[in-house]
């Protein structure tokens, strides 16, 4: 359970993300209809371990784009008189190819990771009208405290309060 | 006698247009609300857009229907005649390919450069991309003839132990152009989610109100979910940046690779992507130039963003303008005979009015944007991507052609001539490109909703004094309006 607001303005959003912040209460998730620094810059987040996903997924691609070139020519030599069998140059272009196409393909996986999609459920805590132009705070809280956030989250001009289960 | 001032003309209140900074900002439109209705507000099909789905459709038909023939009768009927075995169908590859390019440079490449321009324009840029490939995909394995032996070119165990040559170009191919069009359809995909999320929670039809559900994949606008996008997207265009110069240099390798004359030139790779960025942005004018008139968004793909695609678009025909001449010179400081007389060849031989109206719709045409007045002007605009999209075509016919036709002996060489048969597919692939685009446009967002919505000011309770000055970059401009009249 806990208490989900609506704003209109994104200088009372940030405000009242402060105001909870004061309050010790840091459990919250915010919601925005476009990525703003404003937001970012009060909710303090930890840096995006995404970069990672694209480090490994990089590193595998070419790795297996150089494997499968090297392996498969001295697995079936196609042998030209002075030439090597496994070319470096040529075998680049599949590496970096693999590289990209796995390297890309991780970052995504990362994102959906992290970001815990695709979600089945969307209806706790969240309002349809977050994808157009309002601003959303959702503080999942016990009773004793609900009062203390819906009186915070009033003060700082939501639009609408409401509490869900 | 008192006398009453004259009126100021419009040229007279604003006397140059605004250009530094507007192209940041969107001053005709004034909030998230405005973007959602405008740019969902497109979304709603017209009979104009029902008869161009038509005569998409129609062609693509008579293109498929002529291949249908093809692979009936066999590839005698495709115009080639010996010693020329490329024709029509590498041109129109070489050609397709390209223009996926300029979305790419657009989305990724002007991205990480945080060119304020591309913004609108993108997403449009994009989908062409991902269609153009899916195009020139198409025309490997119409040439090959034996269309369903295609996947011999797929490296896949099977029990007689083959495995394709990574040493041919043509397998280089296979890799790069699927890498592309896989790569370059996430980035698509993946960036229209968030809008995809604004389509879903105002779809009033619930079986359309279901499908966009799925595809949006319960994207809810979290802060944590825009953190981790943000990320992605940014990694997405770094590595899309190098691979749109890798694809169009390994296109090149097929021709660079070998010995003829005419082909066999290191410029080859930088000339090919300089040649499909600027084709590609030929075609994004052919496309955002009719969209933004019939879809009524010129205040969101505005005048200010034309004018410095245009300027994109003159220094990239200046590049392949360059690359050009770099070839002719190559050629006679060479001391190559057969690189000579090809060059010759080129320009007052059997093909020279393919080579002079390459010349002159890639060289000579877009110098007209050195002027403000013409850049500043869709209409112009518009023509003059026409031209570009006819010259970079004959580009690749004037590579290919002339060198397979004329190379170093005498008794090799012969005439070409496209048939029906390779003229009805050409056009069918314009069918059916136009028809995924066409499709595509009135069932997602033409123009990124989140992203516009970052360069529109956002509501505050006790704003700025200079909000509306402040640009994406977060620097304070002073506020200029845009061309006045623009929007009437």
């Amino acid at each position: 359970m806990g208490i989900v607001a609506a704003f209109r303005e994104l200088d009372a959003t940030v405000d009242a993300i402060e105001d909870l912040k004061r309050q010790k209460i840091t459990d919250m998730t915010v919601y925005t209809p476009t990525p703003r620094h404003e937001i970012e810059q009060v909710v303090e987040p930890p840096t995006s371990p995404v970069r990672r996903f694209t480090l490994i997924g990089g590193f595998c691609g070419a790795c297996f784009g150089y494997w499968i070139a090297v392996w498969t020519s001295d697995y079936w030599p196609l042998v030209v008189g002075g030439k090597a069998i496994a070319t470096w140059i040529p075998f680049t272009i599949i590496g970096f190819e693999l590289m990209v196409l796995i390297g890309a393909l991780s970052t995504v996986a990362g994102m959906f990771i992290n970001s815990r999609v695709p979600k089945i459920t969307m209806t706790v805590g969240w309002d349809p009208r977050f994808t157009h132009g309002h601003y959303g705070i959702w503080v999942p809280s016990t009773p004793d405290r609900a009062r203390v956030v819906e009186e915070t989250l009033r003060r700082h001009g939501a639009e609408d309060v409401r509490h869900e289960n | 006698m008192a006398t009453a001032a004259r009126p100021k003309t419009v040229a007279e209140l604003s006397p140059r247009p605004n250009v530094a900074s507007a192209n940041q900002q969107l001053p005709g439109v004034a909030d998230y609300e405005q973007v959602d209705r405008d740019i969902g507000g497109s979304l709603t099909p017209t009979a104009g857009w029902f008869g161009a789905l038509a005569i998409a459709i129609a062609l693509f038909l008579w293109g498929a229907g002529t291949w249908t023939y093809q692979i009936y009768w066999g590839l005698g009927n495709a115009g080639y005649n010996p010693p020329v075995m490329w024709g029509v169908y590498i041109i129109s590859f070489v050609f397709w390919v390209g223009i996926g390019h300029a979305g790419t440079l657009i989305s990724a490449i002007l991205y990480l450069f945080r060119a304020g321009f591309r913004t609108t324009i993108y997403r449009c840029a994009e989908a062409m991309t991902v269609f153009a490939v899916m195009t020139a995909g198409l025309f490997p394995i119409i040439h090959i003839g034996r269309p369903w032996k295609f996947f011999w070119l797929i490296p896949y165990p099977n029990w007689r132990l083959i495995w394709p040559n990574f040493k041919s170009p043509l397998v280089w191919d296979v890799f790069a152009i699927s890498t592309y069009l896989t790569v370059s359809a996430t980035f698509l995909y993946v960036g229209l989610v968030p809008d995809i999320a604004v389509l879903r929670d105002r779809a009033t039809n619930p079986v359309r109100k279901r499908i966009l559900a799925v595809m949006s994949l319960g994207w809810r606008n979290s802060e944590k979910e825009w953190r981790h996008f943000a990320r992605m997207y940014l990694f997405l265009a770094a590595f899309s940046t190098p691979l749109v110069l890798s694809v169009h240099s390994v296109v090149s390798f097929d021709f660079a690779m070998a010995i003829n004359p005419g082909w066999h030139t290191t410029i080859f790779p930088p000339y090919f992507v300089a040649g499909a960025i600027f084709s590609g942005i030929g075609m994004v004018f052919t496309i955002i130039i009719p969209i933004r008139k019939f879809f009524r968004l010129q205040h969101y793909v505005t005048i200010n963003h034309l004018d410095a695609a245009a300027k994109l678009c003159l220094f990239t025909s200046m590049v392949v303008g360059c690359a050009y001449l770099v070839e002719f010179w190559v050629a006679w400081y060479s001391a190559n005979q057969y690189e000579q007389k090809y060059f010759w060849n080129r320009v007052f031989g059997e093909w020279w009015w393919a080579a002079w109206i390459m010349l002159t719709c890639n060289m000579v045409f877009p110098l007209s944007l050195f002027s403000q007045r013409l850049r500043r002007n869709p209409t112009w605009l518009f023509i003059l991507s026409i031209f570009i999209n006819l010259g970079m075509w004959f580009e690749r016919f004037v590579i290919i052609v002339p060198t397979l036709s004329h190379e170093f002996e005498p008794w090799q060489w012969n005439h070409y001539a496209p048939s029906w048969v390779d003229i009805s597919i050409l056009v069918g692939s314009f069918g059916w490109f136009f028809m995924w685009f066409l499709l595509f446009i009135k069932q997602l967002p033409v123009i990124a909703i989140a992203e516009v919505k970052e360069i529109v000011p956002p509501k505050l309770r006790s704003p700025h004094p200079h909000e509306d000055a402040i640009d994406v970059t977060g620097r304070h401009q002073a506020y200029e309006p845009d061309t006045p009249g623009e929007f009437d």
